[in-house]
Parts: C-alpha cells; sequence; structure tokens
C-alpha cells in the first residue's frame, strides 16, 4: 500500500499523535496521556500501530516504581478516608457508639476501631462516659490523615497512579507504610513495578504529518454514525473516518436454495412456460400402473425381480381401478379393442397388484391419461428408483422428468416439434437430431441428440407416441405423445460437478458454497 | 439392450462394403442401433471387433453379426432376401430329419423347433458370432433360457430320428460338456457351473427335458447343457443341427428362423426338421422347421398419414415398409405386409407405420410446431412448497436435497423408532439402500453429523417426499409432502423453533395451535404437536441427546417436520 492509502486509514488515536508532535520529539505514555487526554491503555494502542508503521521507534526503557490506586483506593478517593468520615460524622450527629457509626458508614468494626485509634491518639476524638466517640474541641486531623487524602488526590488526578518520582520523602514515608505490593483488598494502594518507554517520532511521521494536513483529517473524526448523531445532528459538525475497504469482508451466511433444487425448478418453470400443467403422485406403485398398463409384457426381461424394488408389506395393492384393470389385461392377452393382436399370454391379475418402487416417471403419464384433457400437456419431474450399483453415473434413486401432451391431430412431427423446443428452449442446444428409438410404450419411437454449446452432442431425451394398447386401454382415442428428457448431465454441468451423487451431498459446507454456473437458457 | 461383439471382417463382409466409423454411425440408427466402440489398428484385421448397443428388445434378428448387417444392407438396398427353406405353418415338406416329442415334456418344456446346415467349414469367427448370438437370444429373449433355449450338436454322429422326453432327474445321467464324468440331472444342477447358473428353472420340476438319440444316447439336457460326446461343436464342423426348446412356441420358431437365416447368409444350406407332437400345440401336432408362422399385417395411408403427419404416397409407404426386410404389396388404400421372416415384431398396425417412417427416414419429416393452446401451470402443492421455501430461506436456512432410500441404522435405529413404520424393500440391493424414508430428520440429521466443521450456525430444511403406512390407502402406503428443517448451534432450542414455525405458518395463512406431544425422537416437554384444522399437521422440539448421540452430533439441536399435503388441503 502506497502511503496516501496508509494515511487514509490511520486510527484517530494515531492521527492524533502524529499531529501533535514534531518528528524528532520524543514521547511516552504518560505524556500522551496528559497531552490529548487518551484513557489509559489507548497509548499503548497508538504506540504499537505506529511502531508497526514505522513511524515511531523506541528510544530508551527504563522501570519505576508506582502507587496505584486500588479499589478502595478509589472510593477514599471519592468519599473520603474512614477518619474524616467520622469527624464529618460526629460533628454532624453528636457523639456515637463506634458501632452505631460502622453502621452507617457501612465499614467494618476493624476499619473504624483503627480510625478511631488514631483520632484518639492525636486528641481529636475521645470516648464519653457512655462509650460514645465525640469531638474534643475543634474538628482537627493528624498530619497523617492528611498526607495520605493529599496522595489519594495525586494519583487520582494523575490516571490512578502516582511515580515514587513525584513524591517528597515525608510522602513516600507515609505512603510506603499504606501500600502493598500486589495490592491487598484492605490498603488504598498497591506498589507497582512500571516499565517506561520512550519513544521519537521518526523522519517518515512527518510525511504522513503532510499528508493527513492535505486530507484534512484531525483524529477528531466520526467512527460509527450513531442514533445519537443523527438525532442531535451532531455530524453535521465532523467528518467521517475513513476505512480500510482493502480488508477481507467477513463470510456472510445465507438462506439459500439448495442449486439442484433451484435447477429443477427452472426447468419445470421453462415447462410451464411452454404450456405444460405439472403432475405428481406415489412413490410406491403397482406393478400394474408401474408397467401393466404401459403394455409392457409380464414376462418381460425388464421385470425381472432384480430390476425393480419391491415393498416387503405390505406388499400388493387391495385393488386395481375397473375398468382399467379389464382392458389393459385384455389388450395384454389378445389386444382387447385396441387394434393390436396382444402379447398372447395369460395375464396374471394377482402380480399386477404387487406393490414396487416406481421405476419411471412414465408411470404418472398413464395415470393421468384416464382424467388428462384434449388437447393437454402434462409433465412431471419425480423421483425414480432403480435396482442399480450406485456410482458416479447410477443412482438408486433420482429425478426423471417425463410428459405427455394429448391432442386430436398430434403426430410424429408435431413430436419432433416438441423435442425441438425442448432442445432449443430447455437445453439452449445449437444443433438438434432424431433417431428412431425404441420403447416397449411408443410407436414409434424417437430419441433426440442434441448439440450443447458445452457438453457437445448427446441424447437428450426419448419420446414417442404412446401405443393405442396404451392409450384406448385407459380411454383415450387421441393420439398421445410421450417424452422424457435426461437432464442429469446438464445438470451436473450447471453446478460444476462431475458425480450424479454429488447433487445429494449431505455435506453442508460443499452445499453452502455450490454454484450455479449457468442457468438453462 | 444388448450389446454384441462382432467381427470387422464378418461383418464387412456380410454388408457388402466396408466403411469408416462416421459412415457406420450414420447408418446404425436404421437398425435402432449406437456404436459402441471400436478396435483400434493396433488389432490384427482379422480379430477386429466392433461394440455395437441394439435398442429394440422386439427384434433380436439384430443381435448378430449376420442380422444387423442384413438390416443395413435392406435397408439400404431394398433388395429382400430370399429364404426358400422355409415352410409355411400347417404346409407339410418331406424332411429328412424328424424329431419325435413325448407326452411327458408337455409340463415341462413344451415345444421345440430345429433345422440341419451344411455349408463351409466353420471358422474361429463364426463359431464366436454364434456362441454369442446364442447367449444373446437365450439370455434376454429368451428370459436366461426359461422360455427359450437353444443346442448345437453334429448331425452326422447323430442316429435318427431325434427324441425329445421326459427323465427322471436322480436316475438318468451322462456325461456333460467341460466333464469327464457321468452325472445325473439332479447332480448337474447341483455341481455343474451351468446347473448351478439355471437351476432354477428346472429346480421344481419333477420331470426333467432331456433330448437322445435314436440309440438312447443324450444330446443334450435342455435348457441346461449339451452332452459332451454328441453335443460339441467345433472349428472346422461343416454340418450343424440346431435345435431350440422352450414354453412359448412363436419364440422358439423365430429363434430358429433367426439361426436359419443367418447361417444361410454366411452360405449355409437350410434342410428342414420335422417334429412331431404327440399334444395339440399353437402349431399344430405336425410341424415343418425353419416355419414361416408370422400373419400379415396390414395399416391403411390414411392411418399412416394422420399418425406421421406426412402425405405420403401410398407406393412411397410400400416401399419403405419393404426397405425394412417385409414383402410388402398395396391393397386398395392399405399396404399389406408379410413381416420378413426373422420377425415377429408386427402386433399392430403402428407397428408396421414405424417401419414405413424408418424406411422412409427421419429426414423426411421435418418438425412442426405444436398449435395446439394450453395453459402451463405447477401442481399445487409445488407452489404451496415453493412458498414454504422462501419463509425458510428468509429464515436464513440452507435447503438440502437427499436420496430417499436408506439404511435400517439411519431411518430407525439412530432415530429409535419402531421399524414397522418405514417401509421396507423386500429384495434391497444393499443393507445402504433397504427402506423408504418416512421423515426428513434423518437426512437433515446426518448432514450435521458430517458438517462439523462448516462455520455455524448450521440452519437446514428440505422439502421432498417422504412414505407413511396408512391402512386407509388401496396401496396400504401414502406418499406425502413433507417440510423438515434443522438448527444445529450452541443456542439451538425449542423457542428458537417456536418461532420459526410460528413465522412459516403466519406466511402461509395458517392459523395453528400447539399441544404436548410424546415423540421420543424430542427431548420429553420441549416438543410440540402443530395442530391445524383440528388435525396434527407436524411437529417440533429439541431433538433428544439419545438421537444425536446415535448420530456422533455434539451440538444441540433443534427441528421438526411438517406434512405439506395435509396443511394445503
Amino acid at each position: 500500500m502506497d502511503a496516501l492509502s496508509v494515511a487514509k486509514t490511520l486510527h484517530p488515536l494515531e492521527v492524533r499523535i502524529l499531529l501533535a508532535y514534531d518528528p524528532g520529539s520524543e514521547i511516552d505514555g504518560e505524556t500522551v496521556r496528559r497531552d490529548l487526554h487518551f484513557r489509559e491503555g489507548q497509548e499503548n494502542q497508538a504506540f504499537s500501530w505506529l511502531l508497526g508503521k514505522g513511524l515511531i521507534t523506541e528510544v530508551a526503557r527504563s522501570a519505576s516504581t508506582h502507587f496505584e490506586l486500588t479499589a478502595l483506593g478509589h472510593e477514599y478517593a471519592e468519599k473520603g478516608s474512614p477518619e474524616e468520615r467520622i469527624i464529618a460524622l460526629v460533628a454532624e450527629q453528636g457523639p456515637a457508639k463506634l458501632i452505631e457509626i460502622a453502621e452507617k458508614l457501612g465499614f467494618d468494626q476493624k476499619t473504624i476501631g483503627s480510625a478511631f485509634g488514631l483520632l484518639s491518639k492525636v486528641g481529636t476524638l475521645s470516648l464519653d462516659n457512655d462509650k460514645r466517640a465525640m469531638l474534643v474541641g475543634e474538628a482537627s486531623f493528624p498530619q497523617r490523615v492528611l498526607t495520605i487524602k493529599a496522595l489519594l488526590t495525586k494519583a487520582k488526578a494523575a490516571g490512578g497512579a502516582v511515580a515514587e518520582t513525584a513524591l517528597s520523602e515525608a510522602e513516600l514515608e507515609v505512603i510506603r507504610s499504606v501500600a502493598k505490593k500486589r495490592g491487598a483488598g484492605d490498603s488504598p494502594f498497591r506498589v507497582v513495578e512500571r516499565e517506561r518507554v520512550l519513544y521519537r517520532l521518526t523522519e517518515a511521521a512527518e510525511e504522513f504529518r503532510g499528508l493527513l494536513k492535505s486530507l484534512g483529517v484531525s483524529g477528531e473524526e466520526l467512527g460509527a454514525l450513531t442514533p445519537g448523531l443523527l438525532e442531535t445532528g451532531d455530524w453535521k459538525k465532523a467528518s467521517f473516518r475513513p476505512y480500510n475497504i482493502g480488508v477481507a469482508p467477513a463470510r456472510t451466511i445465507p438462506g439459500r436454495k439448495n442449486p439442484y433444487v433451484e435447477f429443477l425448478e427452472s426447468v419445470k418453470d421453462k415447462l410451464v412456460s411452454l404450456g405444460f400443467e405439472e403432475f405428481d403422485g406415489n412413490m410406491v406403485e403397482t406393478e400394474f400402473w408401474n408397467s401393466d398398463a404401459l403394455f409392457m409384457p409380464q414376462f418381460h426381461s425388464a421385470r425381472d425381480i432384480h430390476d425393480v424394488y419391491s415393498i416387503e408389506k405390505p406388499s400388493m395393492a387391495k385393488f386395481i381401478e375397473e375398468p382399467h384393470l379389464s382392458k389393459v389385461a385384455a389388450a395384454h392377452e389378445n389386444g382387447g379393442d385396441t387394434g393390436s393382436r396382444g402379447w398372447n399370454y395369460h395375464f396374471d391379475r394377482d402380480f399386477t397388484r404387487r406393490l414396487i418402487l416406481r421405476s419411471q416417471g412414465t408411470v404418472l403419464s398413464a395415470r393421468q391419461l384416464p382424467s388428462a384433457k384434449v388437447p393437454g400437456k402434462y409433465f412431471g419431474i419425480v423421483r425414480c428408483f432403480r435396482y442399480d450399483k450406485v456410482d458416479a453415473t447410477h443412482l438408486s434413486d433420482f429425478y426423471q422428468t417425463e410428459g405427455i401432451v394429448l391432442g386430436k391431430d398430434v403426430n410424429l412431427r408435431t413430436l419432433l416439434g416438441f423435442l425441438e423446443m425442448f432442445a432449443v428452449e430447455v437445453a439452449g442446444a445449437k444443433e438438434v437430431k432424431y433417431v428412431p428409438g425404441y420403447f416397449p410404450f411408443t410407436e414409434p419411437s424417437v430419441e433426440v441428440h442434441i448439440k450443447h454449446p458445452v457438453l457437445g452432442w448427446f441424447e437428450l431425451g426419448g419420446s414417442g407416441i404412446f401405443r393405442p394398447e396404451v392409450t384406448k386401454s385407459l380411454g383415450i382415442d387421441v393420439p398421445v405423445l410421450a417424452w422424457g428428457l435426461g437432464i442429469d448431465r446438464m445438470a451436473l454441468m450447471t453446478l460444476g460437478l462431475n458425480d450424479l451423487r454429488e447433487l445429494f451431498s449431505p455435506d453442508l459446507e460443499s452445499v453452502r458454497l455450490r454454484r450455479t454456473l449457468m442457468q438453462p437458457k | 439392450m444388448p450389446k454384441i461383439e462382432v467381427n470387422e471382417s464378418l461383418f464387412f463382409k456380410l454388408l457388402g462394403r466396408r466403411m469408416d466409423s462416421v459412415s457406420l454411425e450414420a447408418l446404425l440408427p436404421n437398425a435402432k442401433a449406437e456404436l459402441d466402440a471400436w478396435d483400434d489398428t493396433s488389432t490384427e484385421t482379422e480379430d477386429r471387433t466392433i461394440k455395437i448397443e441394439l435398442n429394440d428388445t422386439n427384434r433380436p434378428d439384430l443381435w448378430s453379426t449376420a442380422g444387423l448387417a442384413r438390416q443395413l444392407r435392406v435397408r439400404e438396398t431394398g433388395e429382400i432376401p430370399s429364404y426358400p427353406f422355409f415352410v409355411p405353418l400347417g404346409e407339410s415338406r418331406k424332411a429328412a430329419y424328424t424329431v419325435i416329442v413325448d407326452k411327458s415334456v408337455q409340463k415341462v418344456r413344451p415345444y421345440l423347433a430345429g433345422f440341419v446346415a451344411r455349408g463351409p467349414a466353420i471358422s474361429d469367427a463364426m463359431l464366436k458370432d454364434f456362441i454369442q448370438t446364442q447367449e444373446k437370444l437365450t439370455w434376454n429373449y429368451g428370459r436366461k433360457r426359461r422360455s427359450v433355449s437353444i443346442g448345437l450338436y453334429r448331425p452326422s454322429i447323430i442316429a435318427w430320428p431325434v427324441h425329445f422326453r421326459g427323465a427322471d432327474p436322480d436316475k438318468e445321467a451322462f456325461v456333460p460338456l467341460q466333464e469327464t464324468r457321468t452325472m445325473t440331472l439332479r447332480q448337474i444342477l447341483a455341481e455343474h457351473p451351468k446347473g448351478k447358473e439355471y437351476s432354477f428353472i428346472l429346480q421344481n420340476e419333477a420331470v426333467h427335458p432331456l433330448l437322445l438319440d435314436d440309440k438312447d444316447r443324450v444330446l443334450s439336457y435342455p435348457p441346461i447343457i449339451n452332452s459332451a460326446d454328441l453335443g460339441a461343436v467345433l472349428v472346422g464342423d461343416k454340418d450343424l443341427f440346431i435345435e431350440v426348446t422352450g414354453t412359448e412356441y412363436p419364440s422358439v420358431s423365430l429363434t430358429a428362423s433367426i439361426l436359419a437365416c443367418d447361417l444361410s447368409d454366411m452360405g449355409f444350406s437350410i434342410e428342414n426338421v420335422q417334429v412331431q407332437y404327440p399334444y395339440d400345440t399353437p402349431f399344430g401336432r405336425n410341424v415343418c422347421f425353419p416355419c414361416y408362422f408370422q400373419p400379415e399385417m396390414r395399416a391403411g395411408i390414411e392411418e399412416t398419414r394422420k399418425l406421421l403427419g406426412l402425405g405420403m404416397s401410398v407406393e412411397e409407404a410400400r416401399n419403405a415398409a419393404q426397405h425394412m426386410g417385409s414383402q410388402a404389396r398395396i391393397e386398395g388404400d392399405q399396404i399389406v405386409i408379410k413381416p420378413a421372416e426373422y420377425r415377429n415384431d408386427f402386433l399392430h398396425p403402428v407397428d408396421l407405420i414405424e417401419d414405413i417412417l424408418m424406411g422412409m427416414g427421419m429426414d423426411k419429416f421435418p418438425p412442426e410446431k405444436p398449435h395446439d393452446f394450453t395453459i402451463g401451470r405447477l401442481s399445487a402443492i409445488e407452489e404451496f412448497s415453493r412458498k414454504a421455501k422462501l419463509s425458510f430461506v428468509g429464515m436464513g436456512y440452507q435447503e438440502m436435497i437427499y436420496n430417499y432410500l436408506g439404511a435400517r441404522k439411519d431411518y430407525i435405529d439412530k432415530m429409535g423408532i419402531q421399524p414397522e413404520s418405514v417401509v421396507k424393500i423386500s429384495n434391497p440391493m444393499s443393507e445402504s439402500f433397504e427402506y423408504l424414508r418416512n421423515s426428513p430428520l434423518p437426512g437433515l440429521l446426518g448432514t450435521e453429523a458430517v458438517s462439523s466443521k462448516a462455520p455455524y450456525p448450521h440452519r437446514i430444511f428440505e422439502i421432498g417426499k417422504i412414505a407413511l403406512l396408512d391402512k386407509a390407502e388401496n396401496y396400504g402406503i401414502a406418499t406425502r409432502q413433507y417440510a423438515g428443517f434443522l438448527s444445529c448451534h450452541a443456542q439451538a432450542d425449542y423457542n428458537e423453533k417456536a418461532s420459526h414455525v410460528a413465522t412459516l405458518m403466519y406466511y402461509l395463512g395458517k392459523e395453528y395451535t400447539v399441544r404436548e406431544a410424546q415423540d421420543c425422537r424430542f427431548i420429553p416437554g420441549r416438543q410440540a404437536e402443530i395442530v391445524w384444522a383440528g388435525k396434527p399437521v407436524g411437529i417440533f422440539g429439541e431433538i433428544h441427546p439419545t438421537v444425536l448421540e446415535a448420530f456422533g452430533i455434539t451440538m444441540p439441536c433443534a427441528g421438526g417436520e411438517i406434512d405439506l399435503d395435509l396443511l394445503l388441503n
């Protein structure tokens, strides 16, 4: 930092020292406290800062003995010593027993006893016949009491301590008799050994003095702007101390959305903006809705025991809704009234009630069909469960993005139109390619591959037109486009991650620090 | 989805031309296939293989080098190969070979198809390819040999006719492949590697299937293993007898058809085998194989145009269907096909329409902007959840998101709750993913357990699904949207949560009351049930130190959960 920047950030205490003394001057704590009215301790703070900046150097260091006021000493300095207060009390209220005096003045009996002893010895007080302390003649104080009183006043004026060198022989004799090392509680003074350090302002101080003057800084600038300053308007009479803006800011821990959830929400919002209505459903489903309603034959290899999670208890739904069950069963067995020849096997009406964890989002599309509007567009981003070994590219539960479009006149070309829309609007694709695909529940089926600005070519999704075996069995007589988008790769890219498990990270700090690098367009 | 490895030289020979990876990648979508990997030139030309992924599980004919090459060739040229050896179903042809099926297999493995192939000496590449095809067909299409299995033999050393009959697994014995000793069928299932792998198909059967020649010598023990004597085929063999057995006749027959077409493409001549049954089958009592059994399929041109959104001519549609390998003709305004001999995937006219689409090529179909107007909207629960989320974020909470499957120790043991209240998976893949969560709290506490180094205070929440057992539901299980929240810091207490719940409920517009609760997850006397509209909708309080200790947490935590579905309705 250059001198000007440093000058701007000097603390008012430093500023006041620099402006008060010429370079070459020698100063110590006592001088500064006296001249600049620093509170005790402030001078040492200021010295250490100035030393660090090379604006003062240490010249000499010497030890000296000080007598410092104890808490009791401060009290005596303020309210008077016990002797003074006894005399004042007796003078005002007349003779009193010592025990009464102790009670009234709040001293213990020992203190009152020794004070009385001192005063009676010099003949100021004596006991009357009723054992009450009474004044003998004028109220006069012994010299010792007067000396202590003077010492208390002196120490208080000097900031709570007085140096040995500043005292006369007579004063020293008295103070030594009452002061205790390490300050016992029953003594007004304690003896402390102080180190006096002498500093000299360096040549560099001269430059800063100039800079401070040119900046118009006096050291009297305001620190914090307080309600009081605003109420009184006093801020108008002063200027504000500038802050060091180069200091690293403190960390704020904000309330925040989870960036992955935020990404999912942005995709939902995008789909809503394209006219899609959101659907939702159960995580636990039946074989019927998960696969049978989608015309996947019950003997299909993808329906083996180790491809879906089944539920232990309860293991079966109570029933499957009619007429869906009968119509779907017929479609499987012989095509029913769907125009199909069916899969030509015996449909198992018990197996179809088996409870499993939803393995594909298409379940919700099938479930939506019986109550869907025509024309209608629906979507869901829902948790699905797969019998996969968990690793960087596979999770046991994850989100699928799925949807359907119903319309009298929708067809393959409209399907491609939707895919193009998703590619451009949801994924920000620059190029789009369609290839034939295969899904058990759609015919024809199409995969969409896109060229993403960052990720390059990848498969964005699968889609198709629901087979009539699916739609007709669920009471729908118009074509239904079905689509699914794989947005996990985009999510990883957006969050700067490369492991799917990280999307569901339990680690608070890594989630707190995670940022959304690029929102999907 | 099956992946196959094809021998590069064999593949290009069958395809009729060589090509680079760019051209091949462009061609493969015509078979719904994708290029997976290709050996580089460091591998000897003869050994180089191409790895290809096949997506269509209804087209097992594509899972072989010859089948894939055929599809791509026909798609390019439109020339349909001729397979004159097929006998139409119901017709008889004089066959030199016969298999006699005994009534005893009807219950266990009722159907058999077979043929004999004669031709060039089998090369190493061909044998490898054939074994791969056999595996793919029986594993994927044949459901791990349950519905289809395949056996290969040298026909010249067999005493014909061949017999397919039932056997007592404890009495009959033979020497299986990869063995030198005679083993009973039961021993094979218990001790032979293939027996152990496929014993699940036969273990509950009293009678097991056995294929023998006329001298009562065992050819094989379908679907488990061939005999070491008569059931071994080697490189250099010129003649093959191939049989397919199984439980679904169309699948069994189609598998034989696919293998016959593949061998025919590779230069073999195919000879028929007649199979005689003492019982009725869907194909009759006397069936000649390879058998053409597929019914015709037809699609109207209007229906085709409507589904594909393009006004192609009926001739265009017919030609396109032919480019996918099936003989097609026009009848009035309909396209009628005889499915290719090796295909049986036409269940509905839409299947033919997709063939027409693929035969024409996807590039003939320009995307069309949708024109139906619909109003988009988020679900009510999503809107409501987002509102709740805003309150939590405003109160300084970091949103978290967790997996829904977890371990017993986290969801149940550490929480100190009864296992009966959590949905359990009956076939978990591992202990780590055995339960479906019933609360967001274990996830949140899991975060605290691993985050003691993150600067405090910690305030986290999650809005997501949980599953509850609910006898009133048809499924006995309800899915609910829950908000879970947790504060962890030295001063985290009931009062903080009470204040946050009050704020949340105020902004959700729900007037609620609290009442005392006895939930073992929280400290007694420092927990409250949230009651809205007369029903409990959630709970909050100071997490019980027993729970904290179980999670290894040494910071006070206060938290709770709210059923947003209940609160919304």
